[in-house]
């Protein structure tokens, strides 16, 4: 799996000063795929994708991108790949078009025909200055170079955190056009929605390390879906059933009003259950990703986390 | 904060607020400003009290720099200057014209247009802050930091021996100046759109202000009063002693002031009357190479250098006959420009390139702390992230600056040349010129290899460069002047190159600069291909 892998990194540990950036860090990401890359502030994301890009050194571990050394080899692999930083920073007093034209200078080419319809998609003006831009139009400018550049690899860190809801539709689009071309991309976000909607795998990653990683519906089957059911009468052996927690339930109206949460496994029998109680209405709501995420990060960090992050922000700067 | 309070005091409020943040953003650079100006006008004084210290050499001085025409539109036309406080203001006269406004314009431009440009003004008005008040409350920081200036301006002068009133009606003349231009600077700020544009047009304006008062003074005309400059120079703090010439200055900051704050109160945040146009929409071929962006990116700042060398080189190219004949009468000038023995005209020359070899060298720290801009920015990271190599994006922008250097060098160089050639009338100075102008490279570079050093190893640390390059400018226009001894002024590289055309170059010591000059650059390109990016 290792040398089919575009990207995959074992125990990889990047430490500034006495802060542990990175932490024994596993991540892989395969041919063809989008990966959802998570993780809070200061969680390391940003830190993985520079290391990846052979813009940080790791301290230990093993880092492969298209199954070279990213440090030593950076310009020949970067051939293959187009980045838009999670900050984007661009000259101020060039234009975005000339921005473009800069960016497509250091990637392994630009697709014209691409660049002038993303240009349209993304309802960007090139003769704008960037000073004149807006927070948004910036990112657009990074977006569209990464976009219609001949890349095998996306590597967007963060990339629609100014976008507004119809930008953010257009880059969902862009995306899946390229994932079908072959493209793979890895997806560093906060937005829960983006990931669910793009991504094929996913890595939650806390502290510098990978907490969990699959495909979104790996990751669903390990945890609890939410039930809210409105029975005839009272479903016998409900709040005992395997699987079943969080049991709460009233009468209205002369039917049973329950709700719980249930493992993914145990789901079929207990609607059997539900079924002998006779089904009003039913309501199942699979575990969203927030809801993932949350899990996996026991619903809140606490301070300790929250002091290291402040500090890793600093040691990074 | 939760209570709400009455109308009269959250007026205060606002103001008082603002002025908190205001003064925490221009703390440091507030504090930098006074002292170094302070220290400035001090340390002339200084060294004027003791090398003028009977009325005999001030008299000889005072008949020196008034012989002609061409000094007293360099440092402006002193009434009185046959006294200590004369001689202070004309010494003083050149760094005054400028550092002043500068003061008052980077002050006003850094607490408004830059904080409007960022977005951090918004953050504010959205709070309980009215729209004036931001610039209010720079402009009231701006002047309590020029006033600050001012007072230490007059402790100096009278330490030094100057008479009270002459020191307080010059210093408050200085502090009125700074004060036009803080209000110009806030005017600025309402009508462009960034803090780029709000310089640019202030300099511009104090430039003209310059021309005009050198037109003014040479030409013994009423043109002087056109410029602000003009207005400061006319309250002749040792001769006349015109206080109600301070009343044009104040009524012109106040009324700019003003317009400024109603601007602010009116218009709309983020809004501007000079707005860019479009631009192209495809990058021209030569901007998309590392080397050519690299050049688009130096541009600006090898143009304001060369500018500037060629603006010093010219004029003291085209003043040298006339410096030559007042030398030639009187020994303490030549000595006060550092040119003791031998051929006049080449410790003239050497002088002039000194200054020179001072302004290459700030162009070259300067356009290697760009390497760090770009880095902090963000900038880099991207750049990097293509088939750009670390070592390729250093050595374009290596190249590009040396290049500059050279530009600067020898475009200036050959100014000199030129019009010192024509001002004597011998053209075999050129050759001559144009040698010593190189000769100071080695030194130049030096300073170039510090600056990568230090940017290959620790960005965060490169202030060590300035103050390297601060430490060479002290020793090189003050240490001889001020009798230095001989190991101290071995620690400016210039010291080394053996001022040419007035002493031999030396030859050896070149080398050895060379040397240390391509080591330390060495050193810093290992150490930026081996460190991680950013890192600011």
């Amino acid at each position: 799996m290792t040398d089919t892998a575009v990207i995959h990194t074992e125990g990889l540990t990047k430490v500034f000063g006495n802060v542990r950036a990175l932490d024994r860090l596993d991540l892989t990401v395969r041919p063809g795929e989008v990966h959802g890359f998570l993780g809070p502030n200061g969680a390391g994301k940003s830190t993985t994708i520079r290391v990846l890009l052979g813009l940080m050194k790791a301290t230990s571990g093993h880092a492969e991108l298209f199954g070279g050394d990213p440090w030593r080899d950076a310009p020949r692999l970067h051939r293959r790949l187009a980045y838009v930083a999670g900050d984007v920073a661009l000259w101020p007093a060039l234009t975005g078009g000339q921005c473009l034209d800069v960016l497509g200078a250091t990637q392994g080419g630009v697709d014209e025909r691409r660049r002038t319809d993303l240009i349209e998609r993304f309802d960007l003006d090139p003769t704008k200055r960037v000073r004149d831009y807006s927070k948004g139009n910036r990112q657009k400018v990074a977006l569209i170079a990464a976009l219609a550049a001949h890349a095998d690899l996306l590597v967007l860190d963060e990339p629609t955190s100014g976008l507004d809801p119809l930008m953010e539709q257009a880059f969902q689009e862009c995306i899946r056009e390229r994932r079908e071309e072959g493209v793979t991309v890895l997806l560093s976000s906060h937005i829960m929605g983006e990931v669910e909607a793009l991504a094929d795998r996913v890595s939650i990653i806390r502290r510098g390390r990978t907490v969990t990683s699959g495909t979104l519906a790996d990751l669903r089957r390990h945890t609890r879906t939410a039930v809210r059911v409105v029975t005839v009468s009272e479903a016998v052996g409900l709040a005992d059933a395997d699987g079943v927690t969080d049991f709460q339930s009233e009468w209205i109206d002369g039917l049973k009003d329950s709700r719980f949460s249930i493992n993914s496994d145990n789901l079929d029998a207990v609607i059997g259950r539900l079924h002998a109680a006779g089904i009003h209405t039913l309501t199942v709501t699979p575990p969203s990703l927030d809801a993932l995420f949350l899990q996996n990060y026991g619903e809140t960090l606490d301070p300790d986390e929250v002091a290291a992050d402040g500090s890793l922000a600093e040691a990074a700067r | 904060m939760s209570a709400r309070r009455l109308p009269a005091s959250d007026r205060l409020f606002g103001l008082r607020t603002m002025l908190r943040i205001v003064g925490r953003i221009q703390r440091r650079g507030a504090l930098t400003w006074v002292l170094v100006l302070g220290a400035s006008m001090i340390g002339t004084a200084a060294s004027i009290a003791a090398l003028y210290d009977t009325p005999t050499k001030i008299h000889s001085y005072a008949e020196a720099v008034t012989s002609g025409n061409a000094l007293v539109a360099i440092n402006g036309m002193v009434e009185g200057i046959d006294s200590l406080g004369g001689v202070i203001q004309d010494e003083f006269g050149f760094m005054a014209s400028f550092l002043l406004p500068l003061l008052g314009i980077r002050l006003a431009a850094r607490a408004t247009r830059l904080e409007e440009e960022s977005g951090r003004l918004e953050l504010l008005l959205g709070g309980r802050i009215a729209r004036h008040e931001p610039t209010l409350a720079a402009l009231l920081v701006a002047t309590a930091t020029i006033v600050t200036t001012g007072l230490l301006f007059v402790v100096g002068l009278v330490v030094c021996g100057v008479p009270l009133a002459g020191s307080i009606l010059y210093a408050l003349s200085l502090v009125a100046l700074a004060f036009v231009f803080a209000g110009l600077a806030a005017l600025l700020a309402q009508l462009t759109l960034h803090a780029r544009g709000v310089y640019t047009w202030s300099l511009i304006v104090l430039a003209s202000s310059y021309v005009l008062r050198g037109v003014g003074d040479a030409t013994k005309t009423w043109v002087t009063w056109l410029s602000p400059l003009g207005w400061a120079e006319k309250t002749a703090p040792f001769g006349d002693q015109r206080w109600w010439a301070l009343a044009i200055p104040l009524a012109a900051g106040l009324s700019l002031c003003g317009t400024a704050l109603l601007l602010a109160a009116r218009r709309d945040l983020g809004s501007a009357l000079v707005r860019s146009g479009a631009g192209p929409e495809r990058a021209a071929a030569r901007l998309r190479g590392p080397i050519g962006l690299a050049v688009w990116i130096h541009r600006p700042a090898i143009l304001g250098w060369l500018a500037g060398g060629v603006l010093l080189t010219g004029m003291m190219g085209a003043l040298s006959q006339q410096l030559l004949d007042a030398m030639a009468g009187n020994h303490a000038l030549a000595e006060a420009m550092g040119i003791a023995n031998g051929r006049p005209l080449d410790g003239f020359v050497a002088a002039t390139q000194l200054y020179l070899a001072v302004i290459a060298a700030g162009y070259v720290v300067q356009a290697i702390g760009t390497l760090r801009t770009e880095e902090a920015e963000g900038r880099l990271e991207t750049r990097l992230s293509g088939t750009l190599s670390r070592a390729r994006w250093l050595a374009s922008h290596t190249l590009v600056l040396l290049g500059g250097l050279m530009m600067i060098v020898l475009g200036s160089s050959l100014v000199l040349g030129l019009t010192t050639a024509l001002s004597v009338g011998d053209m075999a100075e050129l050759g001559t010129t144009l040698r010593s102008g190189l000769a100071y490279l080695p030194a130049e570079l030096v300073l170039a290899g510090l600056a990568l050093t230090v940017y290959g190893l620790r960005p965060r640390l490169f202030g060590i460069s300035w103050v390297s390059y601060a430490v060479m400018t002290f020793i090189a226009f003050l240490g001889p002047g001020l009798k230095f001894r001989q190991w101290a002024l071995d620690i400016s590289p210039t010291t080394h190159v053996g001022n040419p055309p007035a002493g031999t170059i030396q030859t050896g010591a070149l080398t050895v600069m060379t040397g240390v000059a391509v080591t330390l650059m060495v050193v810093g390109f290992t150490a930026f291909r081996r460190r991680g990016v950013p890192q600011s």
